[in-house]
């Protein structure tokens, strides 16, 4: 694909506003999107060891319902997160995007298919698991199986995508093209990397919920000090794990000396300091976060400098400035946005934080969020049907 | 170098690609409908059992919230973005001219997105665990933010069929391509749909409830009867309205098949009415059977043909009424600095001029001519048409049975003049007609 080709490729409409902002966009919610999937395939899999257990292990009696749970919840919050960075980079990127939608239209209808099947059994395993059923191990294992499977699918689709001097070839080789949507494509080490990235964060997890139930009196002492261990060996060993991947895969596209890798690398040093001495998980947290978005900006990197090599620059692509859709988005997404989550995430921290139940209406804090998100919502309707209407009349009249 | 933006091609043999889009769609309708429809009925439940001191609505919520986390949140948040990947495949083009209009729109329904999704959560698992008061402002924020996503989603719905007045070609505001004039009947459409879905799902779990409590179950299920039919009336009001508001190639196609659309819808609808009578009248007769059996009945004889109808009707456009289903731009667009690639295409063709086209087929010879053809009928008819002489899919088959070569071109001929309103206006160079005419010829319909 020389630039000329991928130039055309571009949509004819521009992107309606600077590039740069879909980019870091982009970066910012794929590191979101990540978390969970690492999240979640971390405590699946953690809870199929749990579950093979049984229930003898009274800490593992504890703790596998709460991964499973864990593992469900972080599965419909990655699909979730998952639809930005796919929204963001088809803007800038629609050469790969749609070529290899196009190229692996097969895959992609089996890749939703497969997450509906994975994710249905998923809840199968949930209360086969709780109602302590004949074979809910199998079933948490099949599920778990299609669930990675998915996962590679969407590996390739990453891969194909930053394959641009090969899409002819694939969709027509020797000159005979084929439209069956098969093309499927793996990089062992990068997958093999990604993957890896569960362990720790599964591990810092392990962390995060010792702490959070420390002060809960109906959790005893034992368990929280057995799954803080549990969570800083996972951490430990992951990380390690994973910064060997990560160099290998470094050194497999010569990126080792890049300071964005050098900078992930430190990170994740840091990481492990933190991780092993376990002081405040919270803050190992913080920094996982930083690692991840030096990870999501390497990945970015990768696409941006292979298509810049072929002449295919996101910041020359034309522009259509679109300013009230922007507005209705930014102020959505840092008003509304972010008073909702901060609303719903603390009222849910409250309420765990404490046995029996939670009066909202005497908290200062959630009452004043719950109606503030009430009133931001309500105005958000009526400006919407406000502006609807101006422009409808405006239009016919 | 002569090149317009099209992509390679992803083809299914015996029924095309965009039937993938539609079960995915027909699917995703049916959860997300509900999704939002319940949405509602939670806030409006919540509101009763709180001002009534009805504790006993609370395990029906809450059953109703567990179904709906699956039934809604996990096949309706994975089909949402299956839609799109998948008519990614089927239509690039398409696709992509949706989202360089509307990315900031999608993207706030993003943010309404992540709100439903903890708050279901929250909403269902913490039942139990808060206040009521705090719950049933809950439910109002839930509430809110379901009818959101759909205020952001039936823009964009609705500018696929048409962008409704002139104004978004001179201007290329997202703004006077999203409140079109079918955006607002649209939109009260699918509100009454989802009221009614909401009422339908709600006797499933209020029949299942009836062993424990059967006064509140029959109750229920009155209710559910009740809501069910106010929003099928408003689901029947609106669609009237929006049939008004649709264009004239979606009038032509719907001329097709009218009759038999309006049968099916009165059927439908005496079959519902009598439903939902029952469930008011006689609440003991619906048992879950019967009522996850009216479920299959809406999504195959209900969402299913409408879906493949509102598809129909947008022919021969796939969005905007400027980017044709074979994923050619059709029309000047100068609010977006948008040219028509119809010239071009007739001067050029589109063997030329498609990036994706191997060399060895770039120039048509007595050699590749049948090649040629072959792909394309793929480039210009199989996102509507299944190729195959067993095709499927609005098979061409049964369109051009017995025709020789000639007449196939006639009727190539006949498309390139623009003589049927709802085909794309295709005009090729004599080589590239006559390339297509012989492959469809050769396949002896």
């Amino acid at each position: 694909m020389d630039a000329t080709v991928l130039l055309a490729l571009r949509d004819p409409a521009g992107v309606p506003f600077y590039p740069i902002v879909f980019q870091i966009l982009y970066i910012l919610t794929w590191a979101l999107h990540a978390a969970f999937v690492l999240l979640s395939l971390g405590a699946m899999g953690l809870s199929l060891y749990g579950s093979a257990k049984g229930n003898q292990d009274k800490h593992w009696s504890i703790l596998t319902p709460h991964l499973i749970q864990t593992g469900k919840i972080s599965v419909s919050i990655l699909i979730v997160l998952g639809v930005a960075p796919l929204l963001f980079t088809q803007v800038i990127y629609d050469p790969n995007w749609y070529v290899t939608n196009t190229l692996s239209g097969m895959w992609i209808f089996i890749f939703v298919y497969t997450m509906i099947v994975g994710y249905c059994m998923y809840y199968w395993y949930y209360y086969a698991h709780k109602a302590q059923r004949t074979g809910h191990s199998l079933i948490g294992f099949v599920s778990f199986g299609i669930l990675v499977f998915a996962g590679i699918l969407m590996h390739s689709f990453a891969v194909t995508s930053i394959m641009p001097h090969d899409w002819m070839n694939m969709y027509a080789p020797n000159g005979i093209v084929n439209t069956s949507g098969w093309t499927f494509n793996m990089d062992i080490i990068r997958l093999a990397f990604m993957v890896s990235l569960a362990i720790p964060v599964v591990g810092i997890f392990l962390q995060n919920y010792s702490r959070f139930l420390s002060t809960r009196k109906d959790f005893d002492a034992s368990f929280i000090s057995y799954s803080a261990k549990l969570g800083t060996n996972f951490a430990v060993v992951g990380l390690l794990i994973s910064a060997v991947l990560f160099v290998l895969w470094m050194l497999q596209i010569k990126y080792l000396f890049h300071p964005v890798s050098i900078a992930t690398i430190i990170g994740v040093l840091v990481l492990l300091a933190m991780a092993k001495t376990n002081r405040n998980s919270y803050y190992t947290t913080l920094v996982l976060v930083v690692v991840a978005l030096l990870i999501s900006t390497m990945r970015e990197l990768i696409r941006f400098d292979i298509m810049s090599a072929l002449g295919y620059s996101i910041y020359d692509y034309p522009m259509n400035l679109e300013i009230p859709s922007i507005v209705m988005f930014l102020s959505t997404f840092l008003i509304m946005g972010f008073v909702g989550v901060a609303y719903l995430l603390t009222m849910a921290w409250k309420v765990g934080k404490r046995e029996g139940v939670f009066d909202g209406s005497k908290d200062v804090v959630v009452t004043k969020l719950g109606q503030a998100t009430l009133y931001i919502m309500i105005a958000w309707m009526a400006i919407y049907f406000a502006w609807g209407i101006t422009t409808l009349f405006k239009n016919i009249l | 170098m002569d090149i317009i933006g099209q992509f390679p091609l992803f083809y299914f043999p015996e029924y095309g690609s965009a039937w993938m889009m539609g079960i995915t769609g027909t699917i995703h309708i049916l959860f997300s409908h509900t999704s939002v429809g319940a949405a509602m009925l939670f806030a409006f439940l919540a509101h009763k059992a709180y001002k009534e001191n009805r504790s006993d609505y609370y395990p029906y919520m809450k059953k109703y919230g567990m179904f709906l986390l699956i039934f809604s949140y996990v096949l309706g948040s994975i089909t949402g973005p299956g839609i799109w990947n998948t008519a990614t495949a089927a239509s690039p083009r398409g696709i992509s001219a949706l989202i360089h209009n509307f990315v900031w729109v999608w993207a706030t329904e993003w943010v309404f997105f992540i709100y439903e999704v903890i708050g279901v959560f929250v909403l269902v698992y913490f039942i139990d665990r808060i206040d009521r008061k705090t719950h049933l402002k809950l439910t109002y924020t839930f509430a809110l933010a379901s009818v959101g996503t759909l205020a952001l989603i039936i823009g964009i719905i609705s500018f696929m069929m048409w962008p409704g007045t002139q104004a978004f070609y001179a201007t290329g505001s997202a703004s006077d391509a999203f409140f079109g004039i079918n955006t607002f009947p649209h939109m009260f459409l699918r509100i009454g749909f989802m009221i009614m879905m909401s009422g339908v799902i709600g006797l499933v779990i209020s029949s299942s409830m009836r062993k424990e409590n059967e006064e509140l179950s029959n109750e229920l299920s009155r209710k559910m009867g009740y809501i069910s039919i106010i929003g099928g009336f408003i689901t029947l009001f609106f669609f009237i309205w929006y049939m008004g508001t649709l264009p004239e190639n979606a009038h032509a196609v719907f001329a097709f098949s009218k009759d038999a659309i309006i049968q099916n819808r009165i059927i439908l609808t005496l079959v519902f009415v009598a439903y939902f009578a029952i469930a008011i009248i006689k609440p003991r007769w619906i048992n879950p059977v019967i009522a996850s059996v009216m479920i299959g009945v809406i999504l195959i004889s209900g969402l299913w043909s409408g879906e493949k109808l509102r598809e129909s009707m947008r022919k021969p456009y796939v969005a905007g009424q400027y980017i044709y289903s074979n994923q050619i731009i059709s029309r000047d667009v100068p609010g977006k600095n948008i040219k028509s690639e119809l010239p071009i295409i007739a001067e050029k063709g589109l063997l030329h001029l498609n990036p994706f086209v191997p060399a060895r087929l770039k120039t048509i010879t007595d050699e590749n001519r049948k090649d040629a053809g072959e792909l394309l009928a793929k480039m210009a008819c199989s996102n509507c048409h299944s190729l195959e002489k067993t095709g499927v899919f609005r098979p061409l088959k049964d369109r051009l049975t017995g025709m020789d070569k000639e007449g196939i071109k006639s009727i190539l001929y006949a498309m390139g003049e623009g003589a049927f309103s709802y085909m794309p206006t295709l005009k090729l160079p004599e080589t590239e007609y006559d390339a297509i005419a012989e492959y469809f010829a050769s396949l002896h319909y």
